[in-house]
C-alpha cells in the first residue's frame, strides 16, 4: 500500500502552486512535508485528497488513480481547525464515524478509547464551541482518523498545542503508525519532524528541493555542526581553518564547518592537550538545513 | 445509512430543534388560529364597544320613522322631540348625535349635531342610513303606491355571463374570481414566507459549515455533489416538515372546531375553484421553493463566513419582495400585464400565476407554460450549481459577490 505521486503540478491563471513533484510514501510510513507558509503543502494535500484537480501528473494510492479509490480509507485533519461548533462532542465524533461508514457500535470503542486518551472524558458532552482552542483541536483529530484509515493526512497537527498534548499527539501518531497507517503530515515545528519522519519531502515555492529519508538529507550535509564551550571569542574562533559560521548561544557556541574533516584539528587546537568541557560534533539540525536550503531568515515558524 | 442520508439527517436533526425553525412554525399557527378564530376574537376585542344613542327629529311631513332601527351598534331615539331635551341628553353623553330631518325643496336634508364629533365608522354607517332614508323619501314624493315604492327601492340588475367562443371553457363567476384572489393571496404570501425562511436557512448553513471550516473535513469524506445534495434534500424536508404540522393543525382545527364550519367553508372554496387550481398552487409551492434552495445553497457556497451571508441573500430577497408585491396589486387588478409578464419569471411565477389561474379567465396553455419555464430553470440551475458548488465550496475570498465569483474561476480553472 503506497502512495505515489508523479511529475504532480498544480497550476494557476497566474502562479505555479506546485510544480512537478515526486515522491513515493511506503506502508506504516511517517512521511513529513515541510515547506514555508506557501509552499504548496495544503495544495498537495487537497491534491491526494481529491479535493482538487492536479493540471498534471498522477497520484495513485495502491496502483489506483486518488479519484477512484473508496475515500474512506484517507483521513485529513485541515490546517484550519474546523468543527460544527454547537454540537456536542461525543456526537461529532459519531457523526464523523458514521460518515465514514463505521457501525456505532464499533465506533463507541474507539471514541471510549481516544476521548480517555486524550483526556476529554468531561467534555464528552460539551458542545464542541465551549471548549478551549487545544482541546477542540484534539477533538477534531480524533474525527480525523477515528475510522481508522489506511493512510492519514495531518496538515500542522502540532500548531497550537501546549507541550504536554504535542506529547499526548506524538504518541497517538505512533501508535497510529504502530496499527498500519500510513501518515503523512506538515509542520513548521522542525524538532517534530525529525521526531517522527522516516522520510521528508522539503517544499519551496511549489518546487522539491529534497524528497527522500531524513538520513540521507543529514547526510549530504555531513557532520559539520559543532557545538562547544571554550573562552575564545568569535573571532579568535572565525579563523580557525574551516570555520564557516560561529554563532553564541546561551551555554555555548556553535560553528558550523565546511567539512568534518575539520573537526579533529579544531579539537586539538581548542583543547591544547587540556580538559575541554563541551565538543560535540553532530549533523546539522533539520531546523538549520531547512533554513539554508529555503534561504535563511525568511523562515516563518 | 449513505453518506447522503447520514448528512441529511443531521441537518434535520439540528435545525428542527433550532430556536428559529420552532419560533416560525409558532408563530404560523398563531396566524392560523387567529385567521380561524377571527368572529370569536373580534367579538373580544370590538364587542365592548358602547351602543350609539342617535336622536332623528323628524321636521318633514313623511313617515320615516321605520327607516331608522337598530343595525350593528347603532340605536335610534325617535319619540323624544323637545330639542332643549335631547340637546342636554348630548351634553350629558347619554346621546351620541342629534339628526334633525327637513325637507329642502324636495329633498331631504340631514344636519348631524353632536357635542363630540363622530368616530369614521358611526359617520359612515349613519350616512348610508341616510341615504337611505333620502332615496325613499324622494320616492314617497312622487306619491306612489307602497308596492311601487317597493319595487323602486328592492330594483336589482340579474347578470348571467355566457360565452359565445365555444374553444373556450366558460369564464369564471365573479364569486369565483373572488375566492381564487383570496385564496391565491394565501398561497402567495405562504410562499413568501417559505422562501424567505428556508433561502436563508440553507444558505447560512452551507456558509456556517465553510466557515468554521468543519466543510474540508466533511468534502473528504463526502463528494461536493452529494453534499450539495444533501443540504437540498434537508432543508426541503423541514420545509415539508413545517407545512405538514401547519396543515395537521387546520385539520384539527377544521374537524373539530365550530361543528366542521371551517372544513365546510375550506370544501367550498376548493370546489369553487377546482382540485385542478389546488394541484396547481401545490405544484408551484414546492417548485418555487426548491429553486430558491438550489440558488440558496449556492450562494452559501460562495461567502467564506456566516456573516457574509446577508450580502449574498439581498439579491435574491429583493427578488421575491419583488414578486410579492405584484402579486399585491394582483388583488386590485389581477388582469394586468404586469402580472401577465411576472407570471411566467421563474423566480416570481410561484407567487403570481395561482393568482392568474384562480381570478381570471385563462386557458390550459399558460399555467403550463409557465410551470414548463420554471421547471427548466430548476434543472438548468441544479446543473449549474452542482458544478459551480464543487469549485466554490473549497475557496474562501473576500470581496462582494462578483469579486468572490471572480476568484471562484482563477483558482479552480
Amino acid at each position: 500500500m503506497t502512495l505515489q505521486l508523479q511529475h504532480v503540478t498544480k497550476k494557476y491563471k497566474d502562479f505555479t502552486a506546485v510544480d512537478d513533484l515526486n515522491f513515493t510514501i511506503d506502508r506504516g510510513e511517517i512521511f513529513g512535508l515541510i515547506g514555508q507558509n506557501g509552499a504548496g503543502k495544503t495544495t498537495t494535500f487537497r491534491m491526494i485528497l481529491d479535493l482538487q484537480e492536479t493540471t498534471a501528473g498522477t497520484i495513485t494510492w495502491d496502483g489506483q488513480p486518488v479519484n477512484a479509490i473508496n475515500r474512506d480509507v484517507l483521513g485529513y485533519l485541515p490546517e484550519e481547525r474546523g468543527i460544527f461548533p454547537t454540537m456536542k462532542v461525543e456526537d461529532q465524533l459519531y457523526f464523523f464515524g458514521e460518515l465514514r461508514g463505521m457501525k456505532k457500535a464499533e465506533l463507541k470503542k474507539e471514541i471510549d478509547f481516544w476521548i480517555q486518551r486524550f483526556e476529554l472524558e468531561e467534555k464528552r458532552k460539551d458542545k464542541a464551541e465551549t471548549l478551549s482552542k487545544g482541546n477542540q483541536q484534539k477533538v477534531q483529530l480524533i474525527a480525523s482518523f477515528i475510522h481508522k484509515p489506511k493512510f492519514l493526512i495531518l496538515d500542522e497537527p502540532f500548531s497550537g498545542l501546549d507541550p504536554v498534548n504535542k506529547d499526548l499527539l506524538k504518541d497517538a501518531i505512533l501508535l497510529l503508525k504502530e496499527q498500519g497507517t500510513t501518515i503523512l503530515f506538515s509542520s513548521h515545528q522542525m524538532d517534530n519532524v525529525e521526531e517522527l519522519c522516516d522520510h521528508l519531502c522539503l517544499l519551496k515555492r511549489g518546487v522539491s528541493l529534497f524528497s527522500g529519508s531524513l538520513l540521507d538529507l543529514k547526510k549530504q550535509y555531513g557532520k559539520t555542526r559543532l557545538a562547544v564551550r571554550t573562552e575564545w571569542s568569535t573571532t579568535q574562533l572565525l579563523a580557525l581553518d574551516g570555520v564557516k559560521d560561529v554563532r553564541v548561544e546561551k551555554e555555548q557556541t556553535v560553528l558550523l564547518l565546511e567539512d568534518e574533516r575539520f573537526a579533529q584539528t579544531i579539537f586539538e587546537q581548542l583543547s591544547n592537550g587540556r580538559y575541554i568541557e563541551k565538543f560535540s560534533l553532530d549533523y546539522l539540525s533539520l531546523d538549520e538545513i531547512f533554513k539554508d536550503k529555503v534561504g535563511g531568515q525568511h523562515v516563518e515558524v | 445509512m449513505s453518506k447522503f442520508s447520514l448528512l441529511m439527517k443531521q441537518l434535520y436533526k439540528s435545525k428542527i430543534k433550532s430556536k428559529s425553525f420552532v419560533l416560525m412554525t409558532a408563530l404560523y399557527i398563531l396566524v392560523l388560529s387567529v385567521a380561524v378564530f377571527w368572529s370569536d376574537i373580534k367579538e373580544l376585542l370590538m364587542g365592548d364597544d358602547k351602543v350609539q344613542q342617535i336622536a332623528i327629529i323628524n321636521d318633514t311631513t313623511a313617515d320615516l320613522s321605520s327607516l331608522f332601527v337598530a343595525s350593528g351598534n347603532m340605536e335610534f331615539v325617535q319619540d323624544e322631540t323637545d330639542v332643549k331635551v335631547l340637546e342636554k341628553q348630548l351634553k350629558d353623553e347619554e346621546l351620541t348625535a342629534i339628526v334633525t330631518i327637513s325637507d329642502q325643496q324636495g329633498q331631504l336634508h340631514a344636519e348631524i349635531a353632536t357635542y363630540t364629533p363622530l368616530k369614521l365608522n358611526d359617520q359612515t354607517a349613519l350616512s348610508s342610513v341616510l341615504q337611505y332614508a333620502g332615496q325613499h323619501y324622494a320616492v314617497q314624493q312622487l306619491s306612489l303606491t307602497p308596492e311601487q315604492a317597493a319595487q323602486i327601492m328592492t330594483a336589482q340588475t340579474i347578470i348571467s355571463t355566457k360565452n359565445l367562443n365555444e374553444a373556450a371553457t366558460d369564464g369564471k363567476s365573479e364569486e369565483e374570481k373572488q375566492s381564487g384572489l383570496m385564496l391565491s393571496y394565501v398561497v402567495g404570501i405562504l410562499i413568501y414566507f417559505f422562501i424567505s425562511t428556508f433561502l436563508s436557512m440553507i444558505t447560512t448553513e452551507i456558509a456556517s459549515e465553510k466557515g468554521s471550516r468543519a466543510m474540508e473535513l466533511l468534502l473528504v469524506s463526502v463528494k461536493p455533489g452529494t453534499h450539495f445534495k444533501a443540504k437540498i434534500a434537508g432543508v426541503l424536508l423541514l420545509a415539508l416538515t413545517q407545512m405538514g404540522i401547519i396543515a395537521a393543525v387546520f385539520l384539527v382545527y377544521a374537524r373539530f372546531i365550530k361543528d366542521g364550519a371551517v372544513w365546510k367553508a375550506a370544501g367550498e372554496i376548493v370546489q369553487e375553484l377546482s382540485i385542478g387550481y389546488v394541484i396547481y398552487a401545490v405544484l408551484f409551492l414546492f417548485l418555487t421553493i426548491l429553486l430558491y434552495l438550489i440558488v440558496g445553497a449556492l450562494f452559501g457556497s460562495l461567502v467564506s463566513k456566516v456573516e457574509e451571508g446577508g450580502q449574498v441573500l439581498m439579491p435574491a430577497m429583493i427578488i421575491t419582495i419583488i414578486g410579492f408585491y405584484v402579486m399585491l396589486t394582483g388583488l386590485g387588478n389581477p388582469d394586468t400585464l404586469l402580472i401577465k409578464v411576472f407570471s411566467y419569471i421563474p423566480f416570481t411565477s410561484g407567487m403570481v400565476m395561482p393568482m392568474r389561474i384562480g381570478a381570471t379567465d385563462i386557458g390550459v396553455i399558460e399555467p403550463l407554460l409557465s410551470l414548463g419555464v420554471l421547471v427548466a430553470t430548476i434543472v438548468v440551475c441544479y446543473v449549474f450549481s452542482l458544478s459551480f458548488y464543487k469549485r466554490s465550496v473549497l475557496t474562501y475570498s473576500t470581496g462582494g459577490v462578483i469579486q468572490k465569483i471572480k476568484t471562484v474561476l482563477k483558482v479552480t480553472t
